[in-house]
């Protein structure tokens, strides 16, 4: 692997699972820098101020977006999302990643174009690595 | 006068056969006409034991032998309605009568004329056949049938719509009396549809409310149509009332039990999500740390993951004793309501959140002087306080110290609960359909849980209430229980 993510971003309220996540990309070097929000409303400010400042390299080239979160859900965070995403030139992989095993869940992320795959929790560390290998530009 | 053959060939024109009787010899002669009608006789028998054997149904042999006797021996009149077999084998009705001759004694002869009456005996049949179908199907399906002569401005009813309306047989209704039979507020579209179909002929079909004699209130079909004369123009109405009060009632019924299973359908998929959910979640960051204490070689790592380990068990523990919490609250649906004092309710409740309301320096204060005490489960009813009192507290305003308000009061009887607050309110158009689900939390609130609401609205439900709830933004809560 030579090159690798310079940007990941995790959205979700999982305390423990978030910081599982980030030993992993720190262990196995996936990605240089890791943002972490813990409701989609946090991260929708984020992307908002990056769209009126117009610095790109401040967005994450992969997002992992849980479903069940407080304040603003992994729902309606793609509903808000897919109004913003298409001012941005960068390449973004969304998966959304949820213990959900809800097969209605999975028909209706599916069906947003922006979203690259649903994964179902626990993720295997060997899918993280193809996951973040994949999404090298 | 006619002669025999003119007379012959109008009789068969008439479909009318006979035969000719001497009295004296007692020998009978057939029209040719009846002989056409039945098979030509060629057997042994005299023509008349012929007949009886051949022709005639034997269900009227005896009768006919009897009035044959009385005409031929006694001069009696001669009048039955028989059945005969025709050359092609079929029963027919006849009509069979002596042709009465003006000179009464002294006769030779008699003539005995037999009339095909199929057609209009079976016509007849056929509406008493109908007519009982009819009286059977109206008594059923308790539909009664009217009248409405609008020239004459009468009214009439069959006996059936008058016993749907607890009408005795001879009442007869007054023309100007005729609204006081639907219920109030259906008056206006009953009229306004007899009117309709009364000047411009538009039939109507609709589903009405009426009142009988006494006052009883019930749900009728009526459907009506204009009847014309012959130069096209509306002299009447005619129409059905069809009592469809059992069905409306089954059909509200059936609406209930769909709404509660429904309710309880969708309490089985939250509870379902929330085992899934939160259940998985803890065991697939387990098989997280597993991965990753099988892939880390420093120790310093290794022994952080551990760390993990205990905080996930932690949580394992909590999400698994929030879903016994969740059990022993339905268990409690089998406890027996009884009569629960709303002040010594409150009580126990601060008192099991004493700490949390002296912290935060909450007040607490309640009016139950309109009704004081409800029958209902003490478990339930100090819950759902607790519930409430947490989540006003929980979400107060920052900066401002929580103020409570409990309520009690009665609405036409109906016992009704309020529970306000000055917290940071919601913004009910973005969570409303969200506030009481289960593990929903609006704000970023470290305290909040999310299932108190779920909780409480489960309960209200449980004893046959509703719960509901207003809202603004950094002024405050309104939670308003119907019991």
């Amino acid at each position: 692997m030579g090159q690798k993510i310079e940007l990941a971003c995790i959205i979700d309220d999982d305390k423990i699972y978030v910081n599982l996540v980030r030993k992993i990309i720190e262990i196995k070097k996936l990605s240089e820098n890791l943002l972490i929000f813990k409701n989609g409303l946090e991260a929708l400010d984020y992307f908002k101020v990056i769209l009126s400042n117009l610095t790109e390299d401040k967005l994450p080239e992969i997002i992992f977006l849980d479903l069940n979160m407080p304040v603003m859900d992994g729902w309606e965070f793609l509903g808000e999302f897919v109004k913003i995403k298409n001012n941005f030139d960068k390449k973004i992989s969304l998966y959304v990643v949820s213990s959900s095993i809800d097969p209605r869940d999975l028909e209706r992320a599916k069906s947003f174009n922006l979203v690259t795959d649903y994964l179902i929790k626990p993720i295997e560390l060997k899918k993280f690595e193809k996951i973040f290998d994949r999404n090298v530009a | 006068m006619l002669n025999h053959l003119q007379l012959n060939s109008i009789l068969e024109d008439f479909d009318i056969a006979y035969w000719k009787i001497n009295l004296l010899t007692k020998e009978i002669t057939w029209s040719e006409h009846f002989e056409f009608l039945v098979w030509k006789h060629k057997s042994e028998e005299t023509l008349f034991d012929y007949f009886l054997n051949n022709i005639l149904h034997r269900d009227y042999r005896y009768d006919f032998m009897l009035g044959f006797e009385n005409l031929t021996l006694a001069s009696q009149n001669f009048n039955q309605e028989i059945k005969l077999k025709l050359n092609n084998d079929k029963y027919r009705w006849f009509e069979c009568r002596n042709l009465k001759s003006k000179e009464s004694s002294g006769k030779e002869s008699s003539v005995l004329l037999f009339v095909n009456i199929h057609q209009s005996k079976r016509d007849q049949y056929t509406i008493e056949e109908n007519f009982f179908y009819y009286r059977e199907t109206a008594e059923m399906t308790s539909t009664g049938g009217w009248h409405i002569d609008t020239l004459a401005k009468a009214i009439y009813w069959d006996d059936v719509t008058k016993k749907i309306l607890d009408c005795p047989r001879d009442f007869h209704l007054d023309y100007n009396e005729r609204l006081r039979f639907y219920s109030l507020d259906h008056q206006e579209t009953a009229l306004s549809m007899f009117d309709k179909c009364e000047k411009y002929g538009i039939p109507f079909k609709v589903e009405l409310k009426m009142v009988t004699l006494y006052g009883r209130e019930f749900w009728v079909r009526a459907t009506g149509k204009p009847v014309y004369n012959e130069e096209q123009s509306i002299i009447g109405i005619r129409g059905v009332f069809q009592d469809i009060d059992e069905n409306k009632n089954n059909e509200h019924n059936l609406q209930n039990s769909l709404d509660i299973i429904a309710a309880q359908n969708s309490r089985l998929f939250n509870f379902a999500h929330v085992v899934s959910h939160n259940l998985r979640s803890h065991s697939s960051n387990l098989s997280l740390v597993v991965q990753l204490l099988n892939e880390t070689k420093i120790e310093k790592d290794k022994l952080e993951l551990i760390d993990n380990i205990a905080d996930i068990s932690e949580n394992l523990d909590v999400a698994i004793s929030r879903l016994n919490n969740m059990v022993t609250h339905h268990d409690l649906m089998k406890k027996e309501r009884q009569m629960v004092i709303f002040s010594d309710s409150l009580d126990l409740a601060i008192n099991s959140v004493s700490s949390l309301i002296n912290r935060e320096g909450a007040k607490i204060i309640s009016d139950f002087k309109a009704m004081k005490e409800i029958e209902y489960i003490p478990e339930y009813l100090g819950s759902i306080l607790l519930n409430l009192i947490t989540n006003a507290i929980c979400y107060k305003q920052p900066g401002r110290k929580p103020i409570i308000f409990i309520q009690t009061y009665l609405i036409n009887d109906q016992p009704f609960m309020e529970i306000s607050d000055n917290g940071m309110g919601i913004d009910l158009n973005q969570y409303g359909d969200k506030m009481f689900g289960m593990y929903k939390t609006f704000h970023s609130n470290p305290d909040a849980k999310g299932i108190g609401l779920f909780i409480t609205k489960n309960q209200v439900e449980t004893m046959g209430g509703s719960i509901s709830v207003t809202s603004t933004v950094n002024i405050g809560t309104t939670f308003k229980i119907k019991f």
